[in-house]
């Protein structure tokens, strides 16, 4: 007897994708978080719809880069600080490390802004919504088994939705939308170049990439979930892109024919919208904006708690206690105080740390995919899994790309 | 910070190896303690004290010894990476390496089997703390004169002794050996063959539980996992596999050569071996089941297609087929010809395709005209037909609801393979409650 081809194989496939689903949804819509709403209002308040390009770009470097993420963890086992330590030593590793550590406080610090001010609008202190946020994100990661957080994660990534509302209710031109998408134009100026830059850093955050791989280690998806893992990044990072598209519309419908052309922080283009699509428009925009930051406040501390334990070598899983682990559960609790903590300093200036945050963000990017790229490359780490000369030179292209960015920014800091 | 190792760590290796106590807590070793992560990028020099170059790397022999010997240098002169033989180092200090001679025979580096870098291939990357059980990541390694030769003696996992090699210049170079393993009771899995042997690890290993090492191997990928696979007594290392879940063991399965694969899977329970082997792609497993002895071979080929828990598990294979163009005669001739194996209580039909029709009695068959077709029987009531992945449980529930003697098992294209009768049924449920409530995971 020959063996069978099982008829029930299909349906065990559909529940294997439920079970692997989420960590690449989960990351790639956190990058839409209200730093990356401010990123993505201001593009479309300040240019309209002239730069929806870059946002093309960089969602396809998100995707290309997210899905390197899954394949290095899934196939090493092993987080990216790890590999970096292992790979490049420990001033690598330890740089990496100290560098993700600053911009995911700062880019904590912008979610708990975000939190700060939609709470505002809906006439709540934020000396409420921070410390309750604080409290939440820690009990869902912390106390709760990860499973039923991540459910609580795909309810939250379900306020997105109403971006895309938003963008429907501001009557855009969407000839001129899918002009911006497909025909690159834009001027040589600071503030083009500026908003350029953060768009790919907050679309392509380090964290995200940080956390994608840690994700697959913690989880011990093995190489049998990885085309699952893939669809399920590849979903994740094109959704982070639509969502983005939207909010840019709604923005370049509403401020930028207003000639409203700034924006300082994520509630603003919410309250903008009132007078311009109504009320409604304007509590869907805060809602998202609040879920959004919940969402990737959650997933920050968690990207940071893995990237710090995996730089020491100590194990670290969510399923650990914290006599396990209690390296992982110290960073989390640092990075959420703190961030928290900077919030509730009064009359501080968040709108400097939601920029200087995407900056570094932008910068870290640098070194962080170029130690990507060697990993890919490296047959002895990655087997049969190792990247050809044709994702080696796509990879090489997307970090050509960054690296003109964060050049032509420094060039524009410089000139007086 | 990571976990403290354990206090009595070098003891418990101590004894493991059967040695009295570890080097590393010999004074005259303490004390002549080398940072392997402090020497990189240090000069080394020759008799006179003048500069050859700068140190790349150590080449380490791995051997019966417990203690690998260092065996070469690799150096870089101008640029150029060359190697000189280990047995040339007078003097080992902490920021230099001093050479016994002046004239220095350059070698092109070629790594051969049996040696390993160790800042290549060990510092800063995963090994296996046998002791701990868990894998750690390398903080530092520590080199002492023992034996004539100088030998890595211990490996260095804490942190802090990470974070000492960030500081600049000699501060960086200073043991720091507070939290040290000994080199026996660490399983280093990488070099050029993949594999770190040492006698001393080798018998710790074989000290563990093979749940504890199911988990071990669970936590590491690619080489390395093979690498501890491969470094283990197959027996152990066959019981440790049936530890893991399926997806797992998959992976693992993947990752070896087929000739490895084929020497677990043979010692392993036949039923988890046929689990392991259903899950894998069918050239994959062919080349595995090939090497195979050949009875165990086609023992697991046979319970490869079936599950337990499923009818394919259950049934028997033995039906009398004939196509519907057959005469009544020769179906009774074939029952005839059967009388002896179980109860042939009739035939099952088949068309050209050998998609199941019907299923006729004896009775039917003796009552017909011999001359005609057995085409001509075929009428209702049809027979139930369930598929081969039909869960037990289910083929109750059809039996409860046909109050039949027997249910017909089919593949994906209909065709009739199999058959369970009511006793199957029986034997197979009773067998299921017995084991039911033991059978939470854990495997005797």
């Amino acid at each position: 007897m020959t063996t069978l081809q099982l008829p029930g194989r299909k349906k065990i496939r559909i529940a294997a994708f439920l079970a692997v689903m989420g960590p690449g949804i989960i990351a790639g819509l956190s990058d839409d978080d209200p730093a990356g709403i401010t990123t993505y209002s201001q593009l479309g308040a300040q240019f309209g719809y002239r730069l929806l390009w870059t946002l093309v770009i960089s969602t396809l470097a998100l995707i290309i880069f997210q899905d390197l993420g899954a394949r290095i963890g899934v196939v090493t086992r092993q987080g990216l600080i790890g590999l970096v330590r292992q790979k490049y030593g420990a001033r690598a590793g330890s740089f990496s490390a100290l560098a993700l550590i600053f911009a995911n406080l700062g880019t904590m610090t912008a979610e708990f802004a975000g939190v700060a001010a939609a709470g505002q609008l809906f006439g709540i202190s934020r000396y409420i919504t921070v410390p309750i946020t604080g409290f939440f994100i820690s009990f869902l990661v912390l106390r709760g088994t990860f499973k039923k957080a991540e459910r609580v994660f795909f309810v939250l990534s379900a306020v997105f939705i109403s971006y895309v509302i938003a963008g429907f209710m501001s009557h855009p031109d969407w000839g001129q939308a899918f002009h911006g998408m497909f025909v690159p134009s834009m001027p040589f100026n600071k503030s083009a170049i500026n908003i350029a830059t953060a768009c790919l850093g907050t679309t392509l955050a380090p964290w995200g990439l940080a956390f994608i791989q840690s994700y697959a280690v913690d989880k011990r998806l093995t190489k049998a979930d990885l085309r699952l893992l893939r669809a399920d990044v590849w979903i994740g990072s094109l959704l982070t892109g639509v969502i983005g598209f939207f909010v840019v519309v709604t923005c370049a419908a509403t401020l930028n024919q207003e000639h409203i052309f700034t924006i300082t922080d994520a509630s603003q283009a919410a309250v903008a919208l009132k007078p311009l699509a109504g009320t409604l428009a304007k509590d869907l925009f805060a809602i998202g904006i609040i879920g959004a930051a919940l969402l990737a406040a959650s997933i920050l501390p968690l990207s940071t708690a893995y990237s710090v334990s995996d730089l020491t070598g100590s194990p670290a899983a969510l399923d650990d206690s914290f006599t396990e682990a209690p390296l992982f559960y110290i960073t989390f609790a640092t990075i959420t105080v703190l961030a928290g903590g900077l919030i509730m300093i009064p009359g501080i200036s968040l709108i400097t740390i939601l920029i200087s945050s995407q900056v570094l963000n932008a910068i870290l990017l640098l070194p962080l995919l170029a130690y990507m790229y060697g990993i890919a490359r490296d047959k002895k780490l990655m087997g049969e899994f190792a990247a050809g000369k044709i994702a080696l030179s796509i990879y090489g292209a997307i970090i050509t790309l960054v690296a003109i960015c964060v050049l032509a920014q420094f060039w524009f800091m410089l000139k007086p | 910070m990571s976990r403290p190792p354990v206090a009595t760590i070098n003891t418990v290796a101590g004894r493991l190896v059967g040695r009295s106590q570890s080097i590393i807590s010999r004074k005259s070793v303490r004390d002549s303690l080398v940072s392997l992560a402090g020497l990189i990028g240090r000069p080394v020099l020759d008799m006179n004290g003048k500069e050859i170059g700068r140190l790349v790397d150590l080449v380490v022999r791995h051997g019966q010894e417990t203690y690998p010997p260092v065996s070469g240098l690799v150096i870089k002169i101008a640029n150029r990476k060359s190697f000189i033989n280990g047995a040339r180092i007078s003097r080992l200090s902490p920021d230099s390496i001093v050479l016994s001679s002046a004239i220095i025979n350059l070698e092109e580096f070629v790594r051969r089997p049996g040696e390993s870098l160790l800042d290549g291939d060990v510092l800063d990357h995963q090994i296996v703390d046998v002791d701990g059980l868990r894998v750690v990541r390398t903080s530092d390694l520590y080199l002492a004169p023992f034996n004539k030769e100088i030998r890595v003696v211990g490996v260095d996992i804490s942190f802090m002794s990470f974070l000492r090699r960030l500081f600049p210049g000699s501060l960086a170079r200073r043991p720091t050996p507070e939290h040290v393993l000994d080199w026996a009771s660490v399983a280093s899995l990488t070099d050029s063959t993949g594999v770190v042997r040492t006698s001393g690890t080798r018998a710790a290993l074989s000290q563990l539980r093979p749940a504890d090492l199911a988990d071990l191997i669970e936590d590491l990928a690619g080489r390395e996992q093979s690498a501890l696979i491969e470094l283990l007594d197959p027996d152990l290392a066959a019981d440790a596999l049936e530890e893991m879940k399926g997806e797992e063991l998959e992976g693992v399965l993947r990752g070896l050569s087929s000739e490895v694969a084929a020497n677990l899977l043979m010692r392993m329970e036949p039923d988890e071996s046929a689990e392991a082997l259903r899950d894998l792609d069918d050239e994959h497993r062919e080349s595995i089941l090939a090497i195979m002895e050949k009875n165990t071979a086609s023992q697991l080929r046979q319970l490869v297609s079936f599950d337990e828990e499923l009818a394919g598990g259950i049934m028997t294979t033995h039906l009398l087929v004939v196509h519907e163009g057959d005469s009544v005669a020769t179906a009774l001739q074939l029952l005839v010809d059967n009388r002896e194996r179980d109860n042939p209580d009739g035939v099952v039909v088949v068309d050209e395709n050998g998609v199941l029709l019907d299923h006729i009695q004896t009775v039917e068959l003796i009552a017909a005209e011999k001359s005609s077709l057995v085409a001509e029987l075929i009428a209702k009531p049809f027979p139930t037909a369930v598929t081969i992945d039909t869960k037990i449980d289910d083929v109750v529930e059809e039996f409860s609801n046909n109050r039949g003697s027997s249910i017909i098992v089919i593949d994906g294209e209909s065709k009739p393979i199999g058959r369970i009768l009511a006793d199957d049924l029986v034997d197979a449920l009773s067998l299921k409650s017995q084991r039911g409530p033991q059978s939470n995971g854990v495997r005797s």
